[in-house]
């Protein structure tokens, strides 16, 4: 199994009152510099925050969306050479600031292209081939020739002006990125990060996500740009937009964490203000220095500086509060009948939301053949599912099972027909198809571990949120009630399952069969009709897989769902369903009822193995 | 005339390859792209140079030219040896971002420590090989630019030998193939990932000495900026395949060499081009294996 | 449980055995133990816990608790590759095939910690005599033989360690009925000619055929043994524990 990256181990903030009176007492600090900092000190503090700008947005690609960018300083350096062309032309310093922030999104998307079509990390090779053309670029045109200046308006001319403006546009940035995280967009970008593969189950396309991601980072780094300019009043050289800058960016990144705004502004400081701040000997030992923790924080301190300040918040909250106390993992058995109303709820979603009245769930698989390669996965497969069933799906390993989920929600190449609700889905985009009403859930957990309980549960609900990434970070036309009613069903179905204690506990922490459950719950969040379980018993203990056929039957008479069940603990199957498919190296080998199907020989020599019901052999 | 230019193109993109094969026999054994190669190789070269113009500390011995250059061969193989003990292993589990992100760092450890504390202005070039000229189909190669191609045929095939009729060699690829069963049949991956890096460096340390010494330059990320030609050329021919990435290299090389009279940015240029392009059309490259993208 | 009729002096001993994957806990307390020469079945259906069992005998998944000898030598957690001079091979599960590698360099591979080349020879000598299909197809890359050629292989491959301990994860997998005999005869085969002893983990009950001692194993746990005669009549405890009570 793999293991969780060390960067996506962020632990789940305290707030405590120490922690933040030493937050405001450092925004003084902040606020007050002008007064105390002489001007050509100010100056490296302010080219810093445009650094530390350029680093959130670097961040919102390798934190967030786990893609990799060397070319940072040098799309800072496109910002800043589009604000100085602009500005130089007397366009006005907001409509400068917003051109660069449009040209820069532009050149990243291109860049970032590639990632429509790969997974793997050549993208961040494209990205170091554009550093080393952008500066070549910049050297061989006139483009920063010290005679072009950003004509900065006459009420912003003071070093104090600027270096408002400057805290000001970090704050913007840091804002805006925390509007992404809490919002579809952020968690589509993290869903691209842990689960690619499965993101088409949330209604995430992931090459146009990833693409968004590059589009959004370069308008932030472009936004930095212009500041950038803005400070500078005129270019001169391409060297703060050369590879080391580049690569320092991406130490920024790491050292101050990738969840961390406030690590990596502090880790800016470190690195752009401090050697420049430090009597002149020291600076050299500061940057190798830096270098240095950049390989010792992936190491050792993934979380970063980030890291240490939650940490650091926890303790001192401890301090003055006493010990928190940990909630029990094991999820409260709840009486589903005793929730009936949360049930009925979840179950219908608002027309608002789907602009859609329940319908009967129907699916019908005819001739269906999936294949890879030369391997026949699935061999002209029929299959029907009636509402109201508990139908299971059964057989030996390589049988086909999960390769039919995979077939209904479009993870897996298909011919033939499967409709559900008299349309079709296999002409339809994977990412629509839970659109539709139909939710899976995955053999080997298909949510993000480095996610809390709740979060995932938001996630799920991709598809009842179909509103513009742009509209929902700036919290237009409604995305702000859309997100509070998704809220409100993700604690609706936390409350069914009776995970509510743990809502804010981070998902790769809790024990796997919890865990499971919270992926049926995820699933049952996103209000769908028909639910496919993959092996949700796999890892339960015996109690929690009896509770679980409980749950079940719950879920359809409570929740009115039709469920398909994808088992290998036949006994469960044979409790709970009402029909009940065997298949056999992909093709279907017996239907009926699950006490019919387990008594057909085919079926016991299936699981027993080929040739054992043959006449006793005499001993080899 | 073209054929002057492609000649030269092609003896560039030899260059060009010497490194290229390092990163190749990394990538396959271990499915890391190391970006630190290229100041691997220059480090060791800034300290053969810093030997050779002011004396070992505490020695007091000048090297000649040539024992500069070993020097940086022998710095370089130390590197992948510390760089794959220390940094890779423990590593191992981590997903690919984590492992890309590392080898930058060592990259720029090494370039901010040759930045800072063993600098010299301007690279004093020893001299290496003389300054013959030798003339082929119209083009001008000098002995440098020779010695690049030959060392890179040399050590290209050298690899193919030792990993097609050796053990060590069988059992590396045996660890391309399947890491798990490699070591289900006793194989030591270890041993081989050490071979892989070590070797890597050391050849990047050679390059190192032989690119400086053509272009006459050795700066913090001159190497970094060589290697770059170096993977784009691995990315376009194919990155787990050693002669793929070869024939990129030199195709890279014939290339740029045509742009050049246009202008830098052109050569920079039209290497984005090609690498977008093969990255959106053919990413395994064209002479790669579909799998594993 | 304990195991029945425990063998003295055993190959392979695994006592109390837990692990699992992070915090999910597979094994509980398996014991089992092998003797010299001796063909052993587990048996389980899927997700029982067979290939964990063997994976983590073998030093690829981290033990819990419990240990594991070897002749008595306590190898708990030592790492494959060590095992292989100490004489025990593991074909994993789906062959394991090098697939661009050729069955000679495949078959070279299994004797790789055999530093004698003329016994290296021999053995090479021995395995196509064997399988005279693999000698046929000596320069064919791995990935291009059929499954049941695949099975050979990695026997083949396996032998050329000359192991005292074979284990077998599932041999029978995406084989047709006629190749799982064919891979079980095989097996037998190996077993009385070489006298190495075979753990043979498996869902498909035909390998009771061929074993001296079996258990069952179901979500993590033995819950039956048997040895000798009784082994045949595990099929119906077998069928139980695949697909319910009440069959």
């Amino acid at each position: 199994m793999p293991s969780d990256s060390g960067f996506r181990r962020p632990q789940v903030e305290r707030r405590s009152l120490p922690g933040l009176i030493v937050a405001l007492l450092a925004l003084v600090v902040v606020l007050a510099a002008p007064a105390l900092l002489p001007g050509f000190k100010l100056d490296y503090l302010e080219t810093a925050i445009s650094f530390a700008v350029a680093a959130l947005s670097l961040n919102l690609l390798v934190g967030l969306t786990g893609q990799l960018s060397i070319a940072h300083a040098a799309f800072l350096g496109v910002g800043s050479v589009v604000a100085v062309e602009l500005g130089s032309r007397g366009l006005a310093w907001p409509l400068v600031f917003l051109g660069s922030m449009l040209a820069t999104a532009g050149a990243v998307a291109v860049v970032g292209l590639p990632s429509l079509r790969i997974r793997g990390l050549q993208v961040a090779i494209g990205t170091l081939v554009f550093q080393a053309f952008a500066v070549d670029l910049a050297n061989s045109t006139g483009v920063l020739a010290a005679t072009r200046s950003f004509n900065r308006p006459g009420y912003l001319q003071s070093a104090g002006h600027i270096y408002y403006l400057s805290l000001a546009v970090l704050a913007l940035v840091a804002f805006l990125l925390r509007r992404i995280r809490v919002t579809r967009a952020g968690r589509s970008f993290v869903a691209v990060r842990d689960v690619e593969a499965r993101a088409a189950a949330f209604g995430i396309t992931a090459g146009r996500t990833k693409l968004l991601a590059y589009a959004l980072s370069g308008a932030l780094v472009g936004l930095g740009g212009a500041l950038f300019a803005f400070q500078q009043n005129s270019l001169g050289s391409a060297v703060p937009f050369g590879l080391q800058p580049s690569l320092l960016l991406i130490a920024v990144v790491v050292v101050g964490g990738a969840r961390s705004s406030a690590g990596i502004v502090i880790a800016s400081f470190f690195i752009y203000a401090l050697p420049s701040l430090a009597p002149s000997g020291l600076s050299k030992y500061i940057q190798v220095v830096f270098a240095l923790f950049l390989i010792l924080a992936v190491l050792f301190q993934p979380e970063g500086i980030g890291g240490v300040l939650k940490d650091l918040n926890q303790r001192l909250g401890d301090l003055v509060a006493g010990e928190r106390e940990r909630p029990n993992p094991r999820p409260m058995p709840t009486d589903p009948v005793e929730k009936a109303h949360s049930a009925t709820a979840l179950r219908q979603v608002p027309r608002s939301l789907s602009g859609r009245l329940p319908v009967p769930a129907l699916l019908s698989a005819r001739d269906v053949t999936v294949q890879y390669g030369g391997v026949q996965a699935l061999q002209g497969l029929n299959l029907e599912v009636r509402r109201g069933e508990i139908v299971g799906l059964i057989g030996a390993n390589g049988a086909g099972k999960s390769t039919f989920f995979n077939a209904v929600s479009g993870l897996a190449p298909v011919r033939g027909s499967i409709r559900y609700r008299n349309r079709e889905l296999t002409t339809a985009p994977p990412a629509n198809r839970s659109g539709a009403g139909l939710v899976r859930t995955f053999q080997d957990m298909g949510l993000v571990r480095a996610d809390t309980v709740r979060e995932n549960l938001l996630l799920s609900q991709g598809w009842l949120a179909r509103y513009p990434a742009a509209a929902g970070i700036l919290g237009l036309a409604g995305t702000l009630p859309t997100e509070k009613e998704l809220r409100r069903r993700a604690d609706m179905a936390l409350d069914l399952f009776g995970l509510d204690h743990l809502a804010e506990e981070r998902l790769g922490d809790l024990p796997y069969g919890t865990m499971r459950i919270v992926e049926i719950a995820a699933a049952v969040a996103a209000g769908p009709d028909m639910l496919l379980l993959d092996e949700a018993s796999a890892g339960l203990t015996p109690e929690e897989a009896n509770q679980l056929g409980y749950r079940f039957n719950a879920l359809r008479d409570e929740l009115s769902l039709t469920l398909v069940i994808i088992e290998h603990h036949v006994p469960l199957i044979a409790r709970v369903c009402d029909y009940c498919y065997c298949l056999e190296s992909g093709r279907l080998i017996a239907e009926g009822t699950p006490a019919e199907v387990v008594a057909e020989p085919d079926v016991i020599e299936s699981f027993l193995g080929a040739g054992s019901l043959k006449p006793a052999r005499g001993s080899v | 005339m073209i054929g002057s230019e492609i000649v030269t193109g092609l003896t560039i993109g030899a260059g060009y390859s010497l490194l290229a094969v390092g990163v190749v026999l990394v990538y396959t054994s271990t499915r890391v792209l190391s970006l630190a190669l290229g100041e691997m190789g220059a480090f060791g070269f800034y300290l053969g140079v810093k030997f050779y113009l002011h004396g070992v500390p505490l020695l007091g011995w000048h090297l000649s030219a040539f024992e500069a250059g070993i020097t940086a061969i022998v710095v370089g193989a130390l590197l992948g040896f510390l760089v794959e003990r220390f940094i890779m292993r423990p590593l191992t589990a981590r997903p690919g971002i984590d492992k890309l992100i590392v080898t930058l760092g060592v990259a720029l450890v090494l370039a901010l420590v040759e930045l800072n504390f063993i600098s010299f202005d301007p690279y004093p070039a020893p001299p290496f090989l003389g300054s013959g000229h030798f003339v082929l189909l119209g083009a001008t190669l000098t002995t440098s630019r020779i010695a690049e191609l030959a060392t890179a045929a040399g050590a290209a095939g050298v690899l193919y030998l030792v990993l097609n009729r050796t053990k060590l060699g069988l059992a590396t690829r045996a660890t391309t193939s399947d890491p798990t069963v490699a070591r289900l049949l006793g194989v030591k991956v270890n041993t081989v990932y050490r071979f892989a890096w070590v070797t890597a460096g050391g050849l990047a340390g050679l390059a190192g000495a032989l690119v400086s010494n053509t272009n006459g330059v050795l700066l913090p990320f001159s190497l970094t900026t060589a290697l770059l030609s170096s993977l784009a050329g691995a990315v376009v021919g194919g990155l787990d395949s050693l002669g793929g990435a070869i024939a990129g290299c030199l195709l890279l090389g014939v290339v740029q060499n045509l742009a050049q009279p246009y202008g830098i940015a052109y050569e920079s240029g039209i290497t984005l081009v090609i690498v977008l392009v093969v990255l959106l059309v053919r990413p395994q490259g064209v002479f790669g294996r579909s799998s594993a993208f | 449980m304990s195991a029945a009729g425990s063998v003295p002096n055993p190959l392979l001993e695994v006592d109390r055995l837990c692990s699992g994957y992070g915090s999910l806990q597979v094994l509980f307390d398996v014991s089992l133990t092998v003797g010299p020469g001796e063909v052993v079945a587990l048996m389980g259906s899927n997700g029982a816990g067979k290939t964990t069992t063997l994976r983590t005998i073998t030093g690829l998944l981290k033990t819990m608790s419990g240990t594991v000898r070897l002749d008595g030598r306590n190898i708990t957690g030592q790492p494959p590759e060590a095992l292989v001079p100490q004489g025990l091979v593991m074909v994993p599960e789906g062959r394991g095939m090098l697939r661009e590698l050729t069955v000679q360099e495949n078959l070279e591979l299994g004797a790789f910690t055999n530093s004698d080349r003329s016994s290296v020879a021999r053995l090479m000598d021995q395995t196509f005599t064997t399988f005279p299909i693999l000698a046929e197809r000596r320069q064919q890359k791995a990935g291009t033989l059929s499954g049941g050629q695949q099975q050979m292989l990695a026997l083949g491959r396996a032998l050329m360690a000359a192991p005292r301990l074979m284990l077998v994860d599932e041999a029978s997998l995406g084989l047709s009925p006629i190749m799982t005999e064919t891979a079980f005869n095989l097996i037998a085969e190996v077993n009385s000619t070489t006298g190495a002893a075979v753990l043979i983990v498996e869902q498909n009950v035909l390998a009771l055929d061929l074993a001296h001692r079996a258990y069952v194993l179901e979500k993590g746990q033995i819950v039956a043994t048997a040895e000798g005669a009784e082994v045949r009549s595990m099929q119906g405890r077998l069928r139980e524990a695949y697909l319910g009570a009440g069959h």
